[in-house]
């Protein structure tokens, strides 16, 4: 629990400090994701879940999004992921940037529903076109980084 | 009971987590609940000091490092030279920094003063998570005397608004934020529109009149209805315009904002509105 709670330290202080930094033409990779993404390989529905849900919230805090989009849409990530992950070759990197990509792209069709729901729509091609995928693919990139690196036991613990 | 929770708890953590996220949501959006705020400033509370430290400690570890840790790699035999190049340069370096922190101080300095109203100003030290919203994060809050609504400026011009503060820090929406709209003149022809930002992170100008006077580096400045952004704060100049042919009643007006959102690092908020309109002069960059 408190590598979890280290590592969500961590992407927060990355993804405000760090990440702006890298961004190329405005899109920024989102370690939020990537986090939520790399839990839910190895833990189960319910964990990834709630971590998911708790990532989001941070998320939410740091952003000028409304409180709990992020949360709404990693909690379904991690959802998801863990589930597929059991179905899903993902002992091999490559199996697991595949999904990773997909969840990047779930979650951005969530956002862009979501906030249609609620009345702040974003126009649909041009979105997905400047804004999900470029993201989800820099995302996918960088995520490639992390996910072949060891886990720490502690995070490993948590997973089971 | 218990075997039945137990066996449908997937679905059941799911369901919550998202029913508490769309509540959450609701409660921000649709009702501006205090208590979605008070949520939300619990976790940035919780964060932001960390992010305090880490502004700190990483101009603490760029100076360690460009002044021990890289010496230690530098062969014996021609230590004596690199090192002095190395000191050189590195005062070279210290210096121009130097000279551009004084720059945009004197240029934040000569604003507050112009402004004459009471001004806070302010490291920037985050900025938005997301690649859907264009907020930053600033290191002065509740305990400086920030509240929401208040204006955001540089020495070049308009910044945002402030739309979340904590205790120690406080974050403004920035003007090309899809979310945001200020009310704005044509300067040189009076005519007034609305800018907002959209989701390519420029700013356009809605409901200008078809036949209205707009010229390519016209300059704009805030209008000051709407009530939140004082008049005369520059805004950007005119990037193109264009008069569709399809019928439409107002042309279509890109605006390229004078801030340079992309190297914030000071700002200077506004406490109050001042009680004349903003003597910003040419609206240009401070000599």
């Amino acid at each position: 629990m408190i590598a979890f709670l280290l590592a969500l330290l961590g992407v927060c202080l990355l993804q405000s400090a760090v990440v702006p930094r890298l961004a190329i033409g405005g899109i920024r990779p989102d370690l939020f994701l990537v986090l939520t993404f790399g839990l839910s390989l190895s833990a189960g529905p319910e964990v990834a879940t709630a971590a998911g849900f708790l990532v989001g919230l941070y998320q939410d805090s740091l952003s000028g999004a409304p409180l709990g989009l992020n949360a709404f849409t990693l909690s379904l990530i991690g959802f998801l992921v863990s589930q597929t992950s059991r179905q899903v070759r993902t002992a091999e990197l490559t199996g697991r940037l595949g999904l990773l990509f997909l969840a990047g792209l779930v979650s951005g069709l969530t956002t862009l529903l979501v906030l249609r729901f609620f009345q702040v729509p974003r126009p649909w091609t041009s979105t997905l076109l400047w804004t999900v995928l470029p993201g989800t693919i820099y995302t996918t990139i960088l995520g490639a980084g992390f996910l072949a690196m060891p886990k720490p036991k502690a995070l490993r613990r948590l997973g089971r | 009971m218990t075997r039945l929770l137990l066996r449908y708890r997937r679905g059941l953590i799911l369901s919550s987590t998202l029913l508490l996220s769309f509540v959450l949501m609701t409660l921000q959006v649709r009702s501006q609940s205090a208590l979605a705020d008070l949520t939300k400033h619990l976790l940035l509370t919780s964060v932001s000091p960390f992010l305090r430290i880490a502004a700190v400690s990483k101009a603490a570890t760029v100076t360690l490092w460009n002044e021990y840790v890289d010496l230690r790699r530098v062969r014996l035999d021609n230590q004596r030279l690199r090192e002095e190049t190395r000191q050189l340069r590195t005062q070279v370096g210290e210096l121009r920094e130097m000279a551009l922190e004084t720059y945009r101080l004197i240029g934040l300095l000569e604003l507050r003063n112009r402004v004459g109203s009471e001004t806070v100003s302010a490291k920037v030290i985050g900025k938005d998570a997301t690649n859907w919203f264009r907020t930053i994060l600033i290191d002065r809050g509740a305990n400086e005397g920030i509240q929401r609504h208040m204006t955001v400026v540089t020495a070049e011009g308009l910044v945002g608004r402030v739309v979340d503060v904590t205790a120690l820090a406080a974050r403004v929406q920035l003007i090309t934020d899809p979310e945001s709209t200020v009310g704005v003149l044509i300067q040189r022809s009076r005519v007034a529109g609305i800018a907002a930002g959209n989701q390519e992170g420029t700013v356009q100008i809605k409901y200008l009149p078809l036949m209205a006077d707009v010229v390519i580096g016209d300059r704009v400045i805030t209008s000051g209805m709407g009530g939140v952004f004082p008049k005369g704060i520059p805004l950007g100049r005119v990037l193109r315009s264009s008069r569709p042919t399809n019928g439409a009643l107002f042309q279509e007006t890109w605006v390229q904002p004078l801030a340079n959102f992309s190297r914030l690092e000071e700002v200077l908020v506004l406490k109050q509105p001042p009680a004349n309109d903003l003597p910003w002069g040419s609206g240009e960059r401070l000599p």
